[in-house]
């Protein structure tokens, strides 16, 4: 996506939706990636350039993750689910 | 572990409901302004899309479709008056800690070390979810940010996406 978007200056952080600034309550390692992601301002010479940050999180995680946790998190919180159906 | 290919799993998983494919936004091109202040001297910018408001505020939808609205943040708002309402990732870690979508209090740090020169006062926030009316957003949305950005003397943007 940011490669299709094409901001001037991106940072990737591989790290799931929701916790891109860092994992809660770590504040260090939320620092060490604000820090790199400002430094590209000043560092970046290629416009549409993506720096790939070298944090790992610490388990793996997929879309089937990403599915299984959002879901997760409405039945928790007891919210409502989207939906959404096609017109027609 | 392979890389998420997001655009890919959510035009399977919406065109297999029957969906439409989504338009998703491409560019050719990218703008580009030299930044040229050090960055101890710079004023930055905090936007974020995660859906945050504050208590006092017009609540975020969290299954929002083409909600072109923005909120004006104070950074020193207490994060007991901010709420998060956005459905489509999991917030469970941002609502233990606003900052890992949100990241006001490490900037403030940045700024008080130096490191930064100076964090506008007012972050601006957006609900985003599933947009279309994309001329609409660049057309009208974007340039009232803008604007608010300028008239605190920001000299640069941090956006974390959602």
């Amino acid at each position: 996506m940011m490669a299709r978007l094409k901001a001037p200056r991106s940072v990737f952080v591989e790290f799931p939706l929701g916790r891109q600034c860092g994992k809660p309550d770590e504040p260090e390692l939320q620092t060490k990636i604000l820090k790199d992601a400002l430094q590209v301002l000043t560092t970046a010479t290629t416009p549409g350039e993506i720096v790939e940050l070298p944090y790992r999180w610490h388990e793996s995680f997929d879309w089937a993750t990403y599915l299984r946790d959002t879901e997760q998190m409405l039945n928790e919180e007891g919210s409502e689910k989207q939906e959404w159906k096609p017109k027609g | 572990m392979s890389r998420i290919e997001y655009v890919g799993c959510l035009d399977r998983q919406y065109q297999s409901q029957g969906f439409p494919p989504y338009k998703w936004s491409q560019f050719d091109s990218s703008p580009w302004t030299p930044f040229k202040k050090p960055l101890n001297e710079s004023s930055i910018a905090l936007i974020s899309s995660a859906g945050i408001f504050r208590d006092d505020q017009e609540p975020f939808d969290p299954w929002a479709v083409n909600d072109l609205s923005f909120r004006e943040i104070p950074v020193d708002t207490p994060f007991e008056r901010l709420k998060l309402r956005h459905n489509y990732f999991d917030h469970r870690d941002a609502l233990k800690d606003l900052n890992c979508v949100f990241p006001v209090h490490r900037l403030k740090e940045l700024e008080k070390s130096g490191f930064i020169g100076r964090l506008v006062p007012k972050a601006v926030t957006l609900g985003m979810g599933r947009l279309y009316k994309r001329t609409a957003l660049q057309n009208e949305t974007v340039p009232k940010i803008v604007g608010v950005l300028k008239e605190q003397g920001a000299d640069a943007a941090l956006l974390v996406a959602a």
